[in-house]
């Protein structure tokens, strides 16, 4: 079996990839993330980056974790509880800026990492900048 | 005792502010700390506040060097969410394009490295053929920066008559190859200036998740032009250039080995330039609710889109933009500790870093 076949089920995810629009997509609601990124620096796969999509049908914010394995574009989405979200940080160092930039952009709090200075903008409040002004 | 020494916003060796804070013991440096977001213009944000098409100008605007690249990956990402595919001919053109564009970057790229370097000759050289290259993109596009050349499902402008274009690239990669390789490849004051300088190793390299260049002097052989092929670099071949040392010459020929590499890559596009429509469809095209995901390799490595419409408004709901600079800077870290400070600034520019893109 490849990685690609492996990788569902490694991460406890009873559904498969299907494919949208330039990515596999892998739709895992109650995705460990701190697993999947266990799982995914074991196949060697590269860490991409993080997308946040406020309003998800499924409340909080949409998070899609993007790697590339072997050339492939392997998307794994899930949502955050609360606004919070695991942090991958200390699993996967590639990820500390993306999200230091979602905690900045739309509040999500990632639990188990540092608190730092804000990225992108000057001062320390959180959830600012591409946030309608109506959030 | 160790000291701190904050270089920036402003400054000596980049265009671009940014700021480096470097905890040192004497003359070596023990630890680095980035700071960025001083160009931070709420792009992503802006973005969906344009319509789709108007949007596409706003990201050419990410970046004052690598125009083409986001505007080509929006693009992408827009026709894999409608379903339109470019014709053949576009196809070629965004590759024609694309390699002017990684040749004036790198060109640019290793005019800075020779001033820093200290061998402002070599500045002077390279200014001077990249204004050669930048000439090329003006009489194909009208434009030297933004060259508005991708629209979604085709380009704005055609190439008439590519013999030109041949023939300039031919002269080019000439002067390259007789001013510019030599230099970087086996002069001592190069050598002494860039070997085992700024080390990054190939499993720090993967751990960081690097890309572009700095990746491939590392020995990650990555390149989205090869590993998911997009426009018509299925078509064309190349060879992507590998070298395993991972400090700054490594990561200063494979770029001065890839300017080469895309003279080639110019002369197979254009030798093999299809007929027929470049504009592709000319009627209103519709975006169904989604999100569509499109890669390019930029000339500093992996750019990555991903845009979401809801298919009910004419502007996207998200953008998202990870550029290749946002990948490497946090490498530079690795590569300066232990490094000697007077190399901080050749080592931090050896990933041709661009913060514009950055910080969007």
């Amino acid at each position: 079996m490849s990685a690609l076949d492996l990788i569902p089920g490694e991460l406890g995810v009873s559904g498969f990839w299907s494919e949208d629009h330039g990515s596999r997509l892998l739709s895992a609601p109650a995705l460990e993330v701190r697993r999947m990124a266990t799982v995914m620096t074991a196949h060697r796969a590269r860490f991409v980056t993080i997308t946040a999509l406020p309003g998800a049908e499924e409340g909080g914010v949409r998070m899609s974790y993007h790697w590339d394995l072997d050339g492939q574009l392997l998307t794994i989405a899930t949502c955050t509880r609360d606004n919070h979200m695991a942090s991958i940080f200390d699993l996967c160092e590639a990820a500390d800026w993306i999200e230091r930039e979602i905690h900045e952009c739309y509040a999500v709090e990632f639990e188990g990492r540092p608190h730092e200075h804000l990225l992108l903008r000057p001062g320390q409040a959180p959830g600012l900048g591409l946030r309608g002004e109506d959030e | 005792m160790s000291h701190r020494i904050v270089i920036g916003p402003y400054h000596p060796a980049l265009e671009e502010p940014y700021k480096l804070e470097l905890t040192c013991d004497g003359e070596v440096v023990r630890s680095a700390d980035l700071r960025i977001g001083f160009n931070f213009r709420a792009i992503e944000r802006l973005a969906e506040t344009r319509n789709f098409v108007a949007a596409i100008a706003l990201m050419e605007r990410v970046c004052g060097i690598c125009s083409n690249v986001h505007t080509l990956s929006f693009c992408q990402a827009l026709e894999r969410l409608a379903g339109v595919e470019p014709p053949p001919r576009a196809r070629h053109i965004r590759v024609v394009i694309a390699e002017l564009e990684r040749l004036h970057s790198h060109v640019l790229w290793a005019g800075v490295a020779g001033k820093l370097i200290g061998f402002k000759t070599m500045f002077m050289a390279c200014f001077a053929v990249r204004e050669k290259v930048m000439d090329i993109l003006e009489a194909i596009s009208g434009n030297r920066v933004n060259y508005a050349m991708n629209r979604v499902g085709g380009v704005n402008r055609d190439i008439t008559d590519p013999r030109p274009i041949v023939a300039a690239v031919d002269a080019l990669e000439r002067e390259v190859a007789r001013e510019i390789v030599p230099v970087f490849t086996s002069s001592r004051t190069a050598r002494a200036r860039c070997e085992g300088i700024g080390v990054l190793r190939e499993e720090e390299a993967r751990a960081l998740a690097v890309v572009g260049p700095t990746a491939r002097a590392s020995g990650l052989a990555e390149d989205i032009r090869e590993a998911a092929p997009y426009a018509a670099y299925a078509e064309i071949p190349f060879s992507v250039p590998v070298e395993h040392a991972g400090d700054v010459r490594a990561r200063l020929l494979v770029r001065v080995l890839e300017i080469l590499e895309s003279c080639r890559i110019l002369r197979r596009a254009l030798g093999a330039l299809p007929g027929g429509d470049w504009r592709g469809p000319e009627d209103e095209i519709e975006f169904p609710a989604g999100t569509a995901y499109s890669r390019v390799e930029g000339p500093r490595g992996e750019v990555f889109y991903s845009v979401t419409a809801d298919g009910e408004n004419d502007t996207p709901r998200r953008v998202h933009v990870r550029t290749p600079t946002y990948a490497n800077m946090p490498s530079v870290r690795v590569m300066l500790r232990g490094a000697q400070l007077a190399d901080a600034p050749l080592i931090q520019a050896s990933v041709d870093p661009c913060y514009s893109c950055t910080d969007r």
